[in-house]
């Protein structure tokens, strides 16, 4: 009895001592980034795709990488397709990484929006002191970091590895910050691009399985149906509507290089202004963004 | 409390609030309307939820138009459909709720034990969510939203769906916990009992306007017993001695409204018809419920 009232009397003297709404957003999303990696039935793909995209990094990039694919390249535009680590850091699909960074961003941003339509807790989370869009900022980290681990990280280890190949100078890290600097953007750059993409079709196919198969569909899909597309039109922009082919063709750029791409065993260069590829990537990624703040403000209206 | 002024919401072509104008004192109220009303559009208003195309609102004493999510840190909102994850526990998912409304990870479990205490959840608070009746459903729904010790609470039909012993229960827990953590309330509801169990005022809203606003004891007063007289011939002689007799007649068309006393006002009206040689058809001793006044008012 005395224990209850002393409960009561705190309960109803309580001061909530509230933090700030930016602090509310990176607590709900470092959470967030956490059950992606938790052992539990989910966290266990992604922990192995992210395990499988680190062996094959270090298989690949790192043990196997040949003597006769040193860098620099000193013509790496001409001698590109030879060159492995710059071409390993400017198109992620070169060594079938690609494959499990898709799959990885599907599995692990299916669920982020979608299970919270689907059990409706999207409404109690609204009706906190957090806006539509911090909201989507918090469901954004996640699965942002998560990406950062794996596309960041693994080109920072080949980037350590050829600078210990090089005798691990200090000199060589002050001539390739460059390097460093377009590793860490183009990271960022393909986190951002696919997390904003999987939260698209979480949002919009709130089942978590379905939005994962129709993410992982959507960027494979259009991938070979655009290469098919290629070989009979030949016009180059049609490239622009693979968003596999527009994210590698951005990375190209970051790191100042030109674009090939492979069609049906042969590479091939590809003529594009920055106004088309740069306009294609905009519509893109902010159709994503305001299609997905249009159907959460859908769900605040209605029940 | 919440101050409402000529609030207009459509949808398209729909009008859910229309020159919306309510004045909601402190305490525990309740809004009460057909399907349809305006009560969900209004309660969404005042959450921040959604924005009025005209008019203003304030949430103790804060306008909405200036603060619309962080007034939320004082506001608690319970919905009525079912929106709690199933794969979490009580346990976890009342301290997520705390952590997302800001509270830090030691206040938000304390809080949680705390609340869940006064539910009285023993070691069900960590079986899954997926596993709880429809009771403890809606009891956790409630501590959701008053984790965050807010200085009012919405609560959305919360009744809704429960057999009467467990509708009973919640209305208790409802009027415990809002009473322990001086919580105001703001309760929309169908259920016209819940607002006498729990509310000390009640605004009725029919077609987005404000049809009335009156305290429930007073209105409880109005539940008085009554005797529906219907006679023929001389009503208004009929009613003149009636009056003569100090009895207060309310009249609607041919059918009359005699408070009862005790059975001896059935022999006054006998009397009076006998006296002014009319005709008694019917004498039925009847009750204003609350269920009368919300039909007369909203019909």
């Amino acid at each position: 009895m005395k224990d209850e009232a002393q409960v009561s009397e705190k309960f109803a003297k309580y001061d909530p001592k509230l933090t700030t709404r930016p602090r509310i957003v990176i607590g709900m999303g470092l959470r967030g980034f956490f059950n992606l990696i938790k052992l539990n039935k989910k966290g266990v793909w992604n922990l192995a795709l992210v395990f499988l995209i680190y062996l094959w990094s270090i298989v690949f990039f790192v043990l196997m990488a040949g003597e006769g694919n040193v860098y620099p390249c000193e013509q790496m535009n001409s001698e590109f397709k030879y060159c492995q680590p710059i071409a390993y850091y400017e198109d992620l699909g070169l060594g079938g990484i690609r494959l499990f960074l898709v799959t990885l961003a599907a599995i692990a941003s299916g669920g982020l929006i979608a299970n919270d339509m689907n059990d409706k807790s999207l409404h109690l989370y609204l009706s906190r002191p957090i806006g539509r869009l911090d909201y989507l900022i918090a469901r954004f980290i996640p699965i942002f970091l998560l990406l950062i681990f794996v596309t960041v990280v693994p080109n920072l280890i080949t980037f350590m590895t050829q600078w210990s190949n090089s005798g691990l100078e200090f000199d060589w890290i002050k001539n390739h910050k460059w390097l460093m600097f377009d590793i860490i953007i183009q990271g960022i750059f393909y986190s951002t691009s696919y997390s904003i993409i999987g939260l698209t079709f979480s949002t919009l196919i709130n089942r978590e399985y379905r939005a994962a198969g129709a993410f992982f569909l959507f960027v494979y899909g259009t991938n070979i149906i655009v290469e098919i597309f290629h070989s009979f039109v030949k016009d180059d922009r049609v490239l622009l509507l693979s968003i596999a082919h527009l994210l590698d063709i951005v990375s190209f750029k970051i790191f100042k290089a030109e674009y090939y791409f492979t069609s049906f065993g042969d590479l091939k260069g590809i003529e594009l202004s920055n106004i088309e590829i740069f306009g294609a990537l905009t519509i893109i990624i902010g159709g994503c963004g305001i299609f997905v703040n249009w159907m959460i403000s859908q769900m605040e209206e209605n029940k | 409390m919440i101050e409402a002024r000529n609030v207009i919401k459509k949808y398209g072509s729909v009008t859910a609030l229309d020159d919306f104008s309510v004045e909601i004192p402190k305490g525990k109220i309740g809004i009460l309307g057909p399907n349809g009303a305006g009560k969900s559009t209004f309660v969404k208003i005042a959450l921040g939820l959604i924005t009025a195309n005209s008019g203003k609102v304030t949430v103790l004493g804060e306008s909405l138009d200036k603060n619309s999510v962080d007034i939320r840190r004082k506001i608690g909102y319970m919905p009525e459909h079912d929106c709690i994850p199933n794969h979490m526990s009580g346990v976890e998912f009342l301290i997520e709720m705390g952590l997302v409304s800001g509270m830090d990870t030691p206040n938000a479990t304390q809080r949680t034990h705390e609340i869940l205490g006064h539910l009285q959840m023993g070691d069900e608070k960590y079986r899954k969510i997926e596993e709880y009746s429809g009771g403890m459903r809606q009891k956790i729904k409630l501590a959701q939203g008053l984790i965050h010790g807010p200085e009012i609470i919405f609560l959305d039909e919360p009744t809704s769906g429960l057999d009467p012993k467990a509708r009973l229960e919640m209305l208790d827990t409802i009027n415990g916990l809002t009473e322990i953590g001086n919580t105001n309330v703001l309760l929309s509801t169908h259920i016209l009992q819940d607002v006498e169990t729990v509310c000390d005022h009640v605004i009725i809203i029919n077609n987005g306007k404000l049809q009335m606003k009156d305290n429930v004891k007073e209105l409880m007063k109005r539940q008085n017993d009554f005797i529906q007289v219907r006679v023929g011939g001389d009503i208004d002689g009929f009613v003149d001695i009636l009056k003569n007799n100090k009895i207060n007649v309310t009249t609607d068309g041919r059918i009359l409204r005699v408070p009862y006393v005790n059975d001896q006002t059935f022999q006054q009206i006998i009397d009076a018809a006998v006296e002014n040689n009319c005709q008694l058809y019917e004498m039925e001793r009847s009750k204003v419920t609350m269920d009368n006044i919300y039909l007369e008012v909203v019909e």
